[in-house]
C-alpha cells in the first residue's frame, strides 16, 4: 500500500471515529467547544505518533525476538500510560504555555482507545516504520477532524429545541450517526 | 529515595506475578491455539478441494519462486490421494477489495477444474460485500474450468466462464474473482504439467 | 449496601451503557449481530469480575501512589487471559471481535469500577459489583445488537425472523446505524426514567397531602 493511500484511508475511508468506533469516549466528552476539541486533537496526535514509534521498536526489538507476542497488550498499555505521564512532565518543565493549553487533556488520553488501537493495528497490518508513522498521523488527523466537526455542530445544537429525553448524549449520538452516513460516501475511495 | 525504591519494588512484584501468570497460561493454551488454527485451515482446504486424502505444502523452492513474482499468493498446498498421487492444489491469495484485503482460497483439480472457492477473511460492507463469504456466492465458482479467465457479470451468466456478481457489490465480486483468476493463472503456468 | 442491591445497581439503576455512558467504543463496534454482542459482553464481564476480585484482595497492599499502574497491570493481565482462552476455544468468535478484545483494557467501565468500587470494598461485594456491572453491560449490548441485527439482516442469533420478503435496512448494521439506534435507545431509557421520577414525585406529594 502506498503511503498516500494509507493516509487517505485512515483519515476518511476508515475514519477512526465514524468507521472503526475508536476513541468514542473523548469524542463524546470533549466535543462541546471547537477550541477544546482542537486542543485535544493536537495532544492526541502527539501521543499517538510517539507511542506508535515506540511500540513499533518494542514489538520488533523485544517481543518478536524473544517470542513474547502474548505480552503485547500489557506492554503496550504500560508504555502508553508511562509515555503520557512523561510527556506531561516534560511539557510542564519546558513549555508552560503548551502545558496550560494541552495539559488538561493528557490524563484522558491513557484510556483513549485510539492510541492503543493504532499501536496494535500497525503491528497487525505488518507496517514498516515509515508506514507506521504515516498511519499514526492519519489516524490522529481523522480523529481531530471528527472531533472538530462534531464540536462545530454541537455549538449550534445548544440553541436547538431538542426533546428533553434526547438532550445531551442521545442527540449527540444521533448527530454522529448522520455524520457517519456522510463519511460512508468515502468508502471505496481507495 | 527509600520510598521510591519501595514503590518500584512493589510495582515490579505485581508485573512479575502477572507475567508469570501469563507465561503459564500461554504455555497451556498455545498448543491448543495452534491446533485450532491448523484445523480451521485444514477444513478450509478440504472444503475447496474435496476427494483427497491429505494435504502437503508445495515444495518450498518452487513456492518461493512463485511467491517472488506474485506476492499476492501466500500459500499453496498439494492435495494427494491415498497412494500419494497429486489430485489438485489449493492456493491462498490476498487481493484488495472494497473495504480492505480479501483473503481467498481456491481449489483446483489436476483436470483443470475449479473445485471450490472460499473467502477466508475480509472487511467488506456488512450486508453487501460481506455476503462474499456466503455459500450461495461461493458455489457459483464451482465446476468452472481453468481454460478461460473468469468474468463477473451482473445478470445470470450466459457463458461458461461467467460468474454472477453479489447484488450491489460488484467491486467485492471482482476482487474475489481476481483472487480466483490469479490462482488459475498460477495453476496454468506453474503447476499443471 | 446489600449484595442484591449492589447487583441490581449495575444491572439497571447504574447501567454502564444506558446511564453511565461508558465503554462506548466496543458497544458501537461489535453490536452488528446479537451473537457478537453477547460474546463481547461476557468477555468484559469475565475481565471485570476477575479484576474486581484481585484489586479488592490487594487493595490494602498497594500504596496509593502506584494505584493506577497496578490496576492497569491487573486489568491487562485478565484481558490477555481472556484473549488466549478465546483464541484457543472459540477462534471464530475471536476473529469476529478482533481488535476489540485487546481494547477491553481501555474500556473505561473496568477502570472506573476498579477505582470507585473494588479498591474500597471487600472481595465478595467486589465480585457481585463486577457481575452486576458486567451483566448490565452485556444486557445493553444484546439489546442494541438484537435491534441492529433484526433490522439490518432480518435475523436474530443467526435465525431468520423476518419473512423472506423483508428487505433488510442495511444502514442498521453499518456504522451510522450503531450511533443512531444507540442514541434513540438512550433517549427511550431517559424518557422512562423521567416518567418514573415524575410518578414518584406525584405520589409523594399525594401521600403528603393525605397525611
Amino acid at each position: 500500500m502506498s503511503l498516500f493511500t494509507i493516509l487517505i484511508s485512515t483519515i476518511f475511508v476508515n475514519n477512526f471515529v465514524f468507521a472503526r468506533f475508536l476513541g468514542i469516549c473523548p469524542f463524546l466528552g470533549v466535543s462541546k467547544k471547537t477550541d477544546t476539541a482542537f486542543g485535544m486533537g493536537v495532544a492526541v496526535t502527539f501521543v499517538i505518533t510517539l507511542s506508535s514509534i515506540i511500540t513499533y521498536f518494542i514489538q520488533k526489538g523485544i517481543l518478536d525476538t524473544l517470542n513474547l507476542g502474548y505480552l503485547q497488550t500489557i506492554v503496550f498499555i504500560l508504555v502508553i500510560a508511562t509515555l503520557v505521564q512523561f510527556v506531561e512532565m516534560v511539557m510542564k518543565k519546558t513549555s508552560p504555555t503548551l502545558y496550560n493549553a494541552l495539559g488538561v487533556y493528557l490524563p484522558l488520553i491513557t484510556t483513549n482507545c485510539v492510541v492503543l488501537g493504532v499501536a496494535i493495528l500497525n503491528i497487525q497490518e505488518g507496517y514498516n516504520l515509515i508506514q507506521t508513522i504515516v498511519n499514526a498521523i492519519g489516524a490522529s488527523i481523522g480523529f481531530t477532524l471528527a472531533l472538530v466537526l462534531m464540536a462545530g455542530i454541537r455549538e449550534q445544537l445548544e440553541l436547538a429545541d431538542v426533546p428533553k429525553s434526547l438532550e445531551g448524549f442521545p442527540i449527540t449520538l444521533i448527530t454522529s450517526g448522520l455524520m457517519a452516513i456522510a463519511f460512508l460516501g468515502f468508502s471505496g475511495l481507495v | 529515595m527509600n520510598e521510591t525504591l519501595k514503590l518500584g519494588l512493589i510495582l515490579l512484584l505485581i508485573t512479575a506475578i502477572s507475567a508469570f501468570v501469563l507465561a503459564v497460561s500461554n504455555n497451556a493454551t498455545s498448543a491448543k491455539i495452534e491446533e485450532a488454527d491448523r484445523i480451521a485451515n485444514d477444513e478450509a482446504r478440504k472444503e475447496v478441494l474435496p476427494d483427497v486424502e491429505k494435504f502437503e505444502p508445495l515444495d518450498e523452492v518452487k513456492f518461493k519462486e512463485i511467491n517472488n513474482s506474485n506476492e499476492e499468493v501466500t500459500e499453496i498446498y498439494e492435495g494427494k490421494d491415498g497412494s500419494g498421487e497429486v489430485k489438485g492444489y489449493t492456493l491462498k491469495t490476498i487481493i484488495g477489495g472494497f473495504g480492505g484485503d480479501i483473503e481467498v482460497i481456491t481449489g483446483i483439480s489436476v483436470e483443470g477444474q475449479i473445485t471450490g472457492m472460499k473467502v477466508l477473511s475480509h472487511s467488506e460492507t456488512p450486508g453487501l460485500g460481506a455476503n462474499a463469504d456466503q455459500p450461495e456466492f461461493q458455489e457459483r465458482f464451482k465446476g468452472i474450468t481453468t481454460d478461460n479467465e473468469l468474468v463477473i457479470v451482473k445478470e445470470s451468466p450466459a457463458n461458461e466462464n461467467e460468474v454472477q456478481a453479489i447484488t450491489s457489490a460488484t467491486i467485492t465480486s471482482n476482487a474475489v474473482a481476481d483472487g480466483v483468476n490469479l490462482a488459475r493463472e498460477i495453476y496454468n503456468s506453474q503447476l499443471s504439467k | 449496601m446489600k449484595l442484591s442491591e449492589t447487583f441490581r445497581n449495575g444491572l439497571i439503576k447504574e447501567n454502564p451503557i444506558f446511564v453511565q455512558l461508558v465503554g462506548m467504543c466496543s458497544t458501537l463496534a461489535v453490536t452488528t449481530s446479537a451473537k457478537n454482542g453477547l460474546a463481547m459482553g461476557l468477555a468484559v464481564t469475565g475481565v471485570l469480575v476477575g479484576s474486581n476480585l484481585v484489586i479488592s484482595l490487594i487493595r490494602n497492599v498497594i500504596p496509593d501512589k502506584i494505584r493506577i499502574p497496578s490496576f492497569i497491570v491487573v486489568i491487562a493481565t485478565f484481558v490477555t487471559l481472556i484473549e488466549m482462552l478465546m483464541k484457543a476455544y472459540t477462534p471464530a468468535l475471536y476473529s469476529a471481535l478482533g481488535l476489540f478484545i485487546p481494547l477491553i483494557v481501555v474500556n473505561c467501565l473496568i477502570f472506573a469500577r476498579a477505582e470507585s468500587f473494588a479498591s474500597k470494598n471487600k472481595p465478595i461485594p467486589a465480585i457481585v459489583d463486577g457481575l452486576g456491572m458486567g451483566l448490565g453491560f452485556t444486557l445493553a449490548l444484546v439489546i442494541l445488537a438484537s435491534i441492529r441485527e433484526l433490522l439490518g439482516a432480518g435475523t436474530l442469533f443467526d435465525h431468520q425472523i423476518m419473512s423472506a420478503s423483508y428487505q433488510p435496512a442495511l444502514i442498521a448494521i453499518m456504522p451510522p446505524g450503531a450511533f443512531i439506534i444507540l442514541g434513540i435507545l438512550i433517549g427511550i431509557f431517559n424518557k422512562v426514567r423521567m416518567n418514573n421520577e415524575e410518578k414518584k414525585a406525584a405520589e409523594e406529594t399525594k401521600s403528603a397531602v393525605e397525611a
